[in-house]
Formats: structure tokens, sequence, C-alpha cells
């Protein structure tokens, strides 16, 4: 079963094409991260989700529904920067926003308890530092207990405790049962919270899946000889390495996590008549893997 | 409807700026009128003194604007001059939602598009009507001070005319805050269009084109003057008798209407369609 599905989301910004034919599935229960680098298209994804941008083309069902307004209510969206009014105190915010939705006024006290705003619930929302009108935002999500949650960046302008807390948060919706689709360009929140990934860059979508399969970690081995044509000659008729790449004076091998052998690569090429001026085995961090799937 | 209206009192229930000017607006539409009634008073009185001179002020002005049954084309015109405040407060209510981004916050709780533009239309109804109530109050409190005639509903569609001006007004500062987005660029060319810019380009078309199809002076097609030739100050009617034909009610009040229907299609559709 799944909570979202889009079919070749198109946008054309004027000349510049912001999405390009993206498709993918959100299953329910999953938190689904959409990563990519800024400007890569999330916000916009998840603006046409939520009707306030307009898609070019393709189309899209929540609950394999066509949505309408009536859907939007029983979502919790944090879309790009918190939206209040600057003049009204966060209670009264709130007040409006469980008026939309079409909630009672009930959950208004718990949600800004669980983001730790009620004792500044009557203070004006301009008087808030970015952390709280985020943590605010948060709680409006939170107003009638939504199954599906939509977080555009959630930890933006957050300490590091807020960001702890708020991964906490969504660790424990998560376990609610609820689900999470939550955008950002941070690698590592992402592998933290998430279940499912799809990685877009420059508005194509890169790949989507669930996220150990797609953040899968490897091993890289790099070696170096005096006759790089006759190495690489030698190092193509091994097996078990998953692709060969040349960088410079190296040539790198890269084996799926765990499997590379030193001692075996350093005896082919010897009985092969190469000897190696360098030989070395790299732990591929998920930040490499992030740059080289967005190709920076 | 109901609902939606509640949603839009609270969000201005505790904005002070807008308590702020609706309450300067509304007593201004008196202050205004006060002005006006003294300054003719005194040019009554001092004639009235002078001999003869009452007769040929009566010939000249003609009855004073400010009796039954005149003082509801007379308050309805003077009043009218403070409308341009009436779209101040509709441009602050609508460039408000975008500066702050609540625009599309309230599509993402789940507002349609269709709702979030129809009750700022509909705000424009009301401030409209709570304009032309406070200009009824205003017309029977100058009428009764003046006192030499009794009370009388004669020509009450002065009142309905002014209605549709400051509905007029309303709606097109809606659709300029929905084109323009800023608060800023928004008043500003609201301003310089209501107050001067259609002004000046009614006096050029009425120079170059003096009558054209059912109107003297084409510049009576524009949108803001189509109403306000609704509402010709009682005052001077033998002399704008002689130089100027009688205004052609009917036509005017199409324009006007069709001028309203272009402001609704235009925000709805604008709103409904365009990247929030």
């Amino acid at each position: 079963m799944n909570v979202l599905t889009l079919n070749n989301i198109t946008k054309y910004y004027g000349r510049i094409q912001a999405l390009k034919g993206v498709s993918f599935n959100v299953p329910a229960g999953s938190v689904f991260g959409i990563l990519g680098p800024n400007g890569s298209g999330k916000t916009t994804l998840l603006g046409i989700i939520m009707d306030i941008l307009k898609a070019s083309s393709g189309s899209f069902q929540i609950n394999g529904q066509e949505p309408t307004a009536d859907t939007r209510k029983h979502i919790g969206t944090l879309l790009e920067t918190p939206n209040f009014y600057h003049y009204l105190s966060a209670e009264r915010n709130l007040r409006i926003a469980a008026e939309i939705k079409g909630k009672g006024y009930n959950d208004i006290d718990s949600a800004l308890t669980r983001v730790n705003l009620y004792e500044r619930r009557t203070s004006k929302f301009s008087t808030y530092s970015l952390g709280m009108k985020q943590r605010l935002a948060i709680a409006s999500c939170l107003l009638g207990n939504p199954d599906i949650l939509v977080f555009d960046e959630p930890t933006n302008g957050l300490d590091p405790v807020g960001i702890a807390e708020i991964r906490g948060l969504i660790k424990s919706l998560a376990a609610e049962g609820k689900t999470i689709i939550m955008a950002s360009h941070m690698l590592d929140e992402v592998e933290k919270v998430c279940t499912h990934v799809a990685i877009l860059k420059y508005g194509d979508l890169i790949t989507a899946g669930n996220v150990n399969e797609v953040l899968v970690n490897e091993d890289i081995v790099e070696v170096s000889a005096a006759d790089l044509q006759q190495l690489e000659t030698v190092l193509r008729g091994l097996n078990g390495y998953s692709s060969l790449k040349k960088e410079g004076q190296n040539i790198q091998l890269l084996y799926p996590m765990g499997t590379a052998n030193l001692e075996q690569v350093n005896r082919a090429c010897f009985s092969c008549g190469v000897v190696l001026n360098h030989l070395l085995l790299k732990k591929k961090s998920l930040e490499t893997k992030f740059l080289e799937l967005t190709g920076n | 409807m109901l609902h939606l209206l509640k949603i839009e009192w609270l969000k201005v229930k505790n904005y002070r700026t807008f308590w702020i000017l609706a309450i300067l607006y509304l007593l201004s539409i008196w202050g205004i009128n006060f002005i006006v009634y003294s300054v003719q008073e005194k040019i009554f009185e001092k004639t009235s003194t002078s001999g003869d001179g009452s007769a040929m002020v009566k010939i000249l002005v003609g009855d004073k604007p400010y009796a039954f049954p005149k003082v509801w084309q007379a308050t309805a015109d003077v009043s009218s001059f403070l409308l341009f405040i009436a779209g101040l407060i509709m441009i602050i209510s609508v460039s408000n939602e975008y500066s702050f981004k609540t625009h599309r916050q309230n599509i993402i709780d789940g507002l349609s598009r269709t709702q979030f533009i129809m009750v700022k239309l509909v705000d424009g109804i009301i401030i409209a009507l709570v304009s032309s109530i406070l200009v009824v109050i205003t017309g029977l409190f100058f009428g009764l001070f003046e006192g030499h005639t009794s009370v009388s509903f004669d020509h009450f569609e002065y009142i309905l005319y002014f209605f549709l001006q400051a509905l007029s007004y309303c709606w097109l500062a809606v659709l300029f805050a929905i084109l323009f987005k800023r608060s800023g660029i928004a008043i500003g060319v609201f301003f310089l269009y209501t107050v001067i810019l259609e002004n000046v380009l009614a006096l050029i078309l009425n120079r170059a084109f003096p009558s054209s199809f059912f109107l003297t002076g084409t510049g009576n097609y524009l949108p803001i003057q189509s109403s306000d030739e609704l509402m010709p100050f009682p005052a001077f009617e033998g002399l704008q008798r002689q130089i100027s034909s009688p205004v052609n009610i009917t036509v005017q009040l199409i324009l006007v209407c069709a001028y309203l229907i272009i402001y609704f299609i235009l925000s709805k559709r604008r709103f409904e369609t365009a990247d929030l």
C-alpha cells in the first residue's frame, strides 16, 4: 500500500526545468527521505503535492486517490519556512491552523508541549527565534494527529540540542506508525532516521528505494604502478570488484563493503610482473557516496 | 462561508494595525463630511446676511446639499473621496498573507485555493457594506442637524451607488494585491492609479474623444470614473446642466457591474492557477 504515488511530475519555471518527469512511491509507514543538494527540486516537488505550485505535467495520488483540499487537512506539513501571522501569539496561530484543518483546539496544548513551546505560547510569533519558529511549525503539523507528515528541512535553524530533539520526535512519530516524508540536504539526517530515500539532482530522480540499498557503503582499493596501462589490464582480469575508476596516477577498485582483499590484489599484480608502488584501502563515507550520486 | 469568515475573524481580531486603520477610516467618513458641511454652511450664512445674495446663491448653488433628501447624494459623494483607505485596508489584508506566506500555509493546511480567494472577495463586500452603513448614519446625522426639512429617503439610491463604488475600490485592491503580491508596490500603484492617474487619463480621453457611443466623455468608461459619475456633488446643478449633459445612470451602472465582474473573475482565476 502506497501513501503517495508520483507519476512523471514535471515542472517548468519559465525555461528552467525544475523537475524532469519524477516518479516514485512512498510506502505506508515508511520514513521517506528526499535527498538532494540545494536547488535540486525537493521543495518544488513537495509544493506540487501541497497544491501551492502547479505541475507542468504529471499526476500524483495520495492514498490511491486524486488529492483534494480535504486530503491536505489530514496531512501535517512544514514546507520551506514556518509561515505564521507575525502579530499573533503561537497559540492564536495554531487556532487558525486547527480551524482550517477542521480540528478542535484540544490538541494545541499537547502539540506545544511536545515541541517545548508551551511556556512561550502567549508570546507573539515575531518575538520567536528561528529555532522556535521551526518548532512551532512542527507543532502545527502535529495538530489533529495526522497519519502522514511532510517535513521540508525540519532541522533548519535548530541548535544541536534542537536537532537531536526533532530527530527523536520524528523517530517516535515513525514508531507510532505514521508515514513521514522528509526533504533534506543533510545526508546524516536521512541516514539516521529514514527507511527509504529518493535522490534528486537538478530535477532528475537519480535513484529511489530502501535506504540500505541506495546508500550502500563500498570499499575502495587504490593502487598505482609505473606502467599504468599494464596495471589496468591486470586489474581488469581480477574478479569480485564492482567497478574500476582511474584517478590521476591511481586506479581505484570498488568492492562491496567488507569484501576487498589487499593481499590478493598485490599477489595478482606481482605474479603478472607488475610491481605496485601504491596500495591503499579506503573506507568510503556516505558523504562521498552522496557526492558521487549527485555528481559533485 | 461562515466558517471561512470565522477564520478571517481570527486573523484580524488581534491585529492592531487593522483596527486603528478601520476606526480612523470610519471616523473620517463623518469627519470629511463635517469639513464640507462647515464650508457650505459658511457660504450660505454669509450670503444670507448680505441682503439679497441668498437668492443669487440659491440659483447658482441650489438647495442646501446637507438637507433631506439631497443629503444622501452629498454624503455619498463626499465620503467616496475616502474609499482609497478602504482599498488600503483590503490590500493589507491580502498582501499580509503574501508577506507572511500564510496564503501558502492556509492552502497547505487544507483550504482550497477557491475558498481562500472567495473569502477575501467577501471581505471586500463586508468592508463596502460597513462603509455604506457609516455613510447612512452620517447622512442621517447631518440631515437631522440641518433640520430644515423632515427625514426623507428620497434619492436613497445614492447609497447603493456608494456601495457599488466602495466594492469597486475593494475588489480592485484585491486584484492589485494578488497581481503585485508585495504591499508596497500594490499600495503605491493603487493610490496613484485611483487618486491621480485615472483622473489624468479621464481628462485626456475626454479632451481627445469628447463623446463616444452612449457617454459624453470617453473617460467616463474608466473603472473608477464610471462609478464616480454616479455621484456628482449636489451643488451648482444649474451650472452643471449648462456645461455638460446629464449622467446616463443606466450605462454607468452597467459599466460598474461589468468592471466588478472583471475584477472578480481575474482575481479568482489568477489565484486558482498561479504558483503561490
